[in-house]
């Protein structure tokens, strides 16, 4: 049906504007014998903000992770029926090459995570695993993804000063450069706020906000305020089914069913 | 869509109750004044017109006790969907409800002026007009505590029955004003009056509308003037 890898260059490929930059196709996924994903079936807009919203367990980040196979690390977890469509690609095919397929798609977690070493590095990190060395474009390639990481003019004069010496704020825009330093063309970010303060919470959301010219953003938020405030749609799951998936000015201010109108007002028992 | 489940804060719910009693007690009170300076002007009682002014500071009170229990609620629980529209509609209800006691108490200071003159036989003539308004206030706070909006939407339609039973009285009494004599002054007087009934009828159109807003999150405010593709993406 697709071929089953994917482009090695970093370009989108003449992936236009309507066509979804990820296809979820009747997928059903369990952990051993835990189905946590049941009949999954939705487009996700190139160059939109889409948010999964929903209660706990119920099986929004186990999709996150299916689209950089994240899941692959735990055992007996296993995509068990349907398709993820990705440039042309199921990538829940297990030919895939996940390695590869974390270039075209990038995540930021929960909990900031760089590296112990320089800012720079942390920057320069994946570039330089990807082979290139030359000097020149290993700065312009910080320098870019710093920028738009909105972080450059905070940190441009201490480089070299090591990235876990920054507030924790900064701390994940690095991480939101480090992930677009490798020109991916998706960014999955799961809870990316939930340990920021209100101040760096909004530097990230306005981040969020600017980013989406350039790439898709999936987004998983328990803040119904944040996947209101950043996101062009959003999806909201419960015990492992989509429920909803509209726009979030749908979703938000008048949705079908009463399930999401129970969860997003704060009436779900 | 609307839900009846509670909210998990109950205090939620408790402001959500506080909000919409303080709405109806209100509606009650602007209806009361309505009710009470069409009698004083009918019944030629003076004792009515002066309660309608006396108690119209209760009904501000009550616009500042929503919005100051609205806004609470928009800080304290960020409401959404059906929750947001019942805070902002409720708002929006006691902005038209203010103005309506208004309208109530023009009518009272024009009964209280003409009560002191011989009576104007013509008076009852306005009787139909403030039927026909009362009816309309009585159906926009229905559509907005039961949440119709087909009731809400008929409103729209209706208001068009009296401007055309308003447009009459004004051209009767307008004739009557220019021909001069002793009961010119009464024209005017009910003129105004006649004026105040048809921007109830109005105000009673945008509690409709609203109500439509709160039930089905459509916004047919100026549907006439908007071009279709506006109107699509209103929905």
């Amino acid at each position: 049906m697709t071929p089953q890898t994917l482009p090695t260059s970093g370009t989108r490929n003449g992936l236009s504007s309507a066509e979804p930059a990820i296809r979820v196709v009747d997928l059903d996924f369990s952990y051993g014998d835990k189905q946590v994903l049941k009949d999954v079936t939705l487009d996700i807009p190139a160059n939109q903000v889409t948010a999964f919203i929903g209660p706990s367990g119920c099986g929004k980040t186990t999709l996150l992770r299916c689209f950089n196979r994240m899941n692959d690390l735990v055992p007996g977890a296993r995509v068990t029926k349907g398709a993820i469509v990705i440039e042309g690609a199921n990538i829940a095919d297990r030919e895939v090459d996940p390695v590869q397929l974390r270039r075209h798609v990038g995540m930021v977690f929960q909990k900031y995570n760089p590296f112990p070493r320089s800012i720079y590095d942390n920057v320069a990190y994946g570039p330089r695993t990807l082979g290139e060395s030359k000097k020149a474009a290993l700065d312009e390639v910080v320098e870019r993804s710093l920028r738009r990481a909105a972080l450059w003019d905070e940190v441009k004069d201490r480089l070299d000063d090591v990235a876990t010496g920054l507030s924790g704020g900064q701390q994940q825009r690095l991480c939101i450069a480090r992930t677009m330093a490798v020109d991916p063309e998706i960014i999955l970010m799961d809870e990316p706020c939930s340990a920021l303060d209100p101040v760096a919470t909004a530097r990230v959301e306005e981040l969020i906000l600017d980013l989406r010219q350039h790439y898709t953003i999936v987004i998983v938020t328990h803040n119904m305020q944040q996947a209101a405030r950043v996101s062009d749609r959003t999806a909201f799951f419960y015990l492992g089914e989509v429920v909803e998936y509209d726009t979030t000015r749908k979703i938000f201010e008048n949705p079908e069913k009463k399930r999401t109108l129970d969860y997003i007002s704060g009436r779900f028992g | 869509m609307h839900s009846e489940t509670p909210h998990i804060l109950r205090e939620f719910d408790q402001a959500f109750a506080s909000l919409r009693n303080e709405v109806i007690s209100m509606a009650g009170q602007a209806r009361l004044n309505l009710e009470r300076a069409m009698q004083g002007l009918l019944e030629r009682d003076l004792e009515k017109c002066k309660a309608v002014v006396a108690d119209d500071d209760e009904v501000d009170e009550a616009e500042l006790r929503i919005d100051r229990i609205g806004m609470e609620t928009l800080v304290r629980f960020h409401p959404v969907a059906s929750d947001l529209r019942q805070v902002i509609t409720s708002m929006k209800v006691a902005s038209n409800l203010e103005r309506i006691s208004d309208h109530a108490v023009n009518i009272a200071k024009r009964a209280r002026k003409m009560i002191t003159r011989p009576a104007c036989p013509e008076v009852p003539f306005i009787e139909p007009l403030y039927a026909l308004a009362d009816q309309q206030v009585r159906d926009a706070l229905s559509a907005y505590t039961d949440r119709n909006a087909e009731l809400g939407q008929s409103l729209q339609l209706r208001d068009k029955d009296l401007d055309k039973m308003h447009k009459r009285l004004i051209a009767t009494f307008s004739a009557r004003l220019e021909e001069g004599g002793p009961e010119a002054e009464d024209f005017l007087h009910l003129i105004f009056v006649a004026r105040s009934l048809e921007r109830i009828g109005d105000l009673a159109v945008n509690i409709g509308e609203d109500a439509v807003y709160l039930d089905s999150a459509r916004d047919i405010r100026h549907e006439k003037h908007r071009a279709p593709a506006e109107e699509e993406a209103g929905e």
